[in-house]
């Protein structure tokens, strides 16, 4: 066979997946698995959306879309913008992607030339790592501990930018760590990046809805509008309205960078799917109480999540802002047996014998750059997490 | 320090762009402009097809499917690859993917490294190209003339052949020139390629279904089966069922070249639109009659295309076999100078004259990388190909 080219070398398949696909094997053996590993709703997709998404199909919107988007998607996402974050983006400030994550692939491959720095707060969505390794590009990581509740701190981001840095990715609220960083914070942040004129800044909000307590999404370009020459604002229906599937994600930024994404995506996969482009914008512009039910229920299994992972022996467990994960330190387990006579020296060997004794699929933390943590999805029913939850407490209580 | 990558100064400047904007500009300013540009088919998308669509989005069918696509429709294009060709691919060996460019885009990225060479036969769709300079591959166009009906010849491909040499793309049946080879004139090429083991193979079939007068496109591995470990055989719905929109193409190719671009594509865009996937299961499962009728509208359009270009002084047009182009040769009107008093300097010159003159938009063969031509798709009605073709006639005799 012919050669593969050495860029792909680094690259795993995401640790999720891989976990998913474990779990799906065990189910198929007739096991009983609940999997806490997946970042997507368990709720449906609201039903206004589905019904554009029918009536364009009807009337023949099957054609080839523009590489940018759909002017009526376009101009919901303005109205987006202006009415969640006070943003003004002209129409050629706006392009569609193929879900946010190709959104991220574009903007990094329109600029990421091999040898430039990208930093990265940690913990991260493995992706973002990733995709800067394939452009041959460095990501610099700085640490966000536990103790400042995941977030990243403003001195050390000054720290890590040099002559090459080319981004900063923000992400907030957090994968895996549901950490959000609020105004006051974010605008520290700002102030730093004021000093490196030469430093891109993304802001991936792709959970900005899902935030609990009444706390408030801060996003750079509205926090330091001075920034907004070089800030890139990323989000999507996919998690606000539950609907991963339809692979919708979209940015607003600076002209000259969105033209160049387009140009980019132009090669790498055109247009986005019509009738996913007329299902987002009726779900950007139609009622949006179907989230306020999300977040309610987000905020009960966070909370249930929570109090009964502190209650297991050797975990503890992080309140997040926001998003639908939680991040439990495991460092307590370490060094101990299970009751199958598993030995724990990392958190894989914790995902990995909680799955195979217990049937709870989870993430290990290194695969978000910080160890020992484990990720646990709440997107998934009430019974099925109380249920995980106690098979972990049993897990926890059975070390040695 | 630059903002943008130096990958995208090497994707060329868009070669379509200035003349689709003046044709926009004077449809927008109420001239009765006849549009013979787009790469689409003017039918729409078969109801069935759309009906699969809005079931699959009305039960729930809105989540993340698997990257490499759903099973069910891995299954159907195994079993496509199987009736259509003979070939046998197994599950795992096929792919589905956000449009036909996001296969070709995924398949250099895995293989392409710097200074890797790609041939391509011109004429060509641009996008070939754009694609390999972006991976860091260098493109070689090999030039197939008019009086070999615009196909490679066996020798000028064994020419092209080097040490470097990484990838054989070909185009079957062709854009712009829709250009097909039969089984017999494959047969050469493949014996070219088998004395070349370090040779990717590219074959995009993604206008099989569409050849006329009882021509049969082949495959690469309809006539050499021995090709098969290092053949990827591309394809989609957007031609063959009118369904440039819903963006799903798919390949088929060894295992562990499927495994990288799987890969590639987990980390840049993740899956496909899982309604589209719903949407090309039942396009290639359905009923298959549309095609048909399809097919035989568009022979109709281009016997009439073809007889009135060479009713034109000047034009020189081959019958091609398959597709929707047509690809003639205006060596008989350069130097010449219109009734509006434009000089007919190149193909470029030629199109832009034709469009503020006669109000005919086309494309010129730079764009496809071959000058001196120019490119109509017939996807229009008859009734305007009619007008189209007579105000092309009007034109050339006008020029002196």
């Amino acid at each position: 066979m012919p050669a593969l080219a050495q860029r792909l070398d680094n690259v795993p398949v995401a640790a999720s997946v891989q976990m998913t696909i474990k779990a799906r094997a065990l189910r198929a053996e007739g096991k009983n698995v609940i999997s806490l590993t997946i970042g997507e709703p368990n709720f449906d997709t609201p039903a206004h959306a589905i019904e554009a998404a029918h009536q364009a199909a009807l009337c023949g919107e099957t054609k080839y879309p523009p590489q940018d988007g759909v002017k009526v998607l376009k101009e919901a996402i303005q109205r987006k913008f202006r009415r969640d974050s006070d943003l003004d983006f002209s129409l050629d400030e706006i392009c569609v992607s193929n879900g946010g994550k190709q959104c991220i692939y574009n903007a990094l491959m329109a600029t990421v030339d091999p040898g430039d720095e990208v930093v990265i707060p940690t913990p991260y969505w493995s992706a973002y790592s990733l995709m800067v390794e394939l452009m041959g590009g460095v990501p610099v990581f700085v640490g966000c501990p536990q103790n400042n509740g995941f977030k990243p701190r403003a001195e050390d981001i000054d720290a890590a930018i040099t002559p090459k840095t080319k981004w900063l990715m923000l992400n907030s609220p957090n994968n895996p760590t549901g950490a959000a960083i609020s105004a006051q914070e974010m605008r520290a942040i700002a102030d730093v990046m004021l000093k490196h004129p030469h430093v891109w800044i993304m802001s991936d909000d792709m959970y900005e809805h899902l935030l609990f307590d009444g706390f408030q999404h801060a996003t750079l370009a509205q926090v330091a509008p001075e920034l907004r020459d070089r800030t890139l604002t990323i989000t999507g229906v996919s998690k606000t309205y539950a609907m991963t599937g339809w692979r919708i994600g979209f940015a607003g930024g600076p002209k000259g960078l969105i033209k160049a994404m387009i140009n980019i995506q132009g090669q790498v996969a055109a247009g986005v799917s019509t009738v996913g482009q007329a299902a987002a914008a009726a779900a950007l512009d139609g009622p949006q109480d179907g989230v306020a039910e999300q977040v309610i229920a987000y905020k009960r299994r966070r909370d249930l999540a929570v109090a009964a992972l502190n209650a297991c022996p050797g975990i503890n467990c992080h309140k997040p802002e926001g998003a639908f994960y939680v991040f439990p330190n495991v460092a307590g387990c370490l060094g101990k047996t299970t009751a199958g006579g598993r030995r724990l020296d990392s958190d894989l060997d914790f995902c990995m014998a909680l799955l195979e004794e217990q049937l709870v699929a989870t993430v290990h933390g290194a695969a978000y750059g910080m160890s020992p943590y484990v990720r646990i999805s709440t997107a998934t029913d009430d019974d099925s997490l109380t249920e995980a939850c106690q098979r972990i407490r049993v897990f926890c209580d059975g070390l040695r | 320090m630059q903002l943008i990558a130096d990958r995208l100064d090497r994707i060329s400047p868009s070669q379509t762009m200035a003349v689709h904007a003046k044709s926009r500009a004077l449809k927008a300013a109420g001239h009765d402009v006849i549009s013979l540009s787009a790469g689409e088919p003017d039918f729409d998308t078969p109801q069935h097809i759309k009906d699969a669509a809005i079931r699959a989005m009305q039960a729930g069918e809105t989540k993340y499917t698997d990257v490499a696509g759903m099973p069910s429709l891995r299954d159907a294009v195994a079993a496509k690859f199987k009736r259509d060709s003979g070939i046998d691919y197994k599950r795992e060996e096929v792919m589905v993917s956000n449009g036909a460019k996001q296969i070709i885009f995924n398949a250099m990225m895995a293989t392409c490294m710097k200074g890797d060479e790609v041939i391509i036969p011109s004429p060509c769709w641009v996008s070939y190209p754009d694609i390999v300079s972006v991976a860091d591959g260098t493109p070689v166009l090999v030039p197939c003339e008019q009086n070999q009906g615009f196909k490679i010849r066996p020798d000028a491909l064994e020419a092209a052949i080097t040490d470097k040499t990484r990838w054989f793309m070909l185009n079957n049946p062709c854009n712009p020139t829709g250009a097909a080879y039969s089984a017999e004139e494959l047969r050469p090429i493949c014996d070219v390629l088998m004395r070349h083991p370090n040779v990717w193979i590219f074959t995009d079939d993604i206008y099989e279904k569409l050849a006329y007068d009882g021509f049969k496109p082949a495959t690469i591995l309809e006539v050499e089966p021995r090709l098969k470990d290092r053949t990827l055989t591309v394809n989609g719905v957007s031609k063959a069922y009118a369904m440039t929109g819903w963006r799903i193409g798919f390949v088929g190719g060894p295992v562990q070249l499927i495994k990288a671009m799987d890969k590639l594509q987990s980390q840049s865009a993740s899956s496909s639109s899982s309604i589209s996937q719903f949407a090309a299961l039942e396009a290639l499962n359905g009923p298959q009659d549309f095609i048909e009728v399809m097919r035989a509208s568009y022979e109709e359009r281009r016997n009439v295309v073809v007889s009135m270009l060479n009713a034109a002084p000047g034009i020189l047009c081959s019958k091609p076999e398959g597709a929707f182009y047509v690809f003639p040769s205006i060596h008989g009107c350069i130097g010449k100078t219109s009734r509006g008093g434009t000089k007919i300097v190149d193909d470029e010159a030629f199109v832009t004259a034709l469009l503020e003159e006669e109000m005919v938009a086309a494309v010129h063969g730079a764009a496809f990388c071959y000058p001196g031509h120019f490119r109509i798709s017939y996807a229009t009605s008859l009734q305007e190909l009619r007008e189209a073709m007579t105000r092309i006639q009007h034109f050339c005799n006008g020029l002196i």
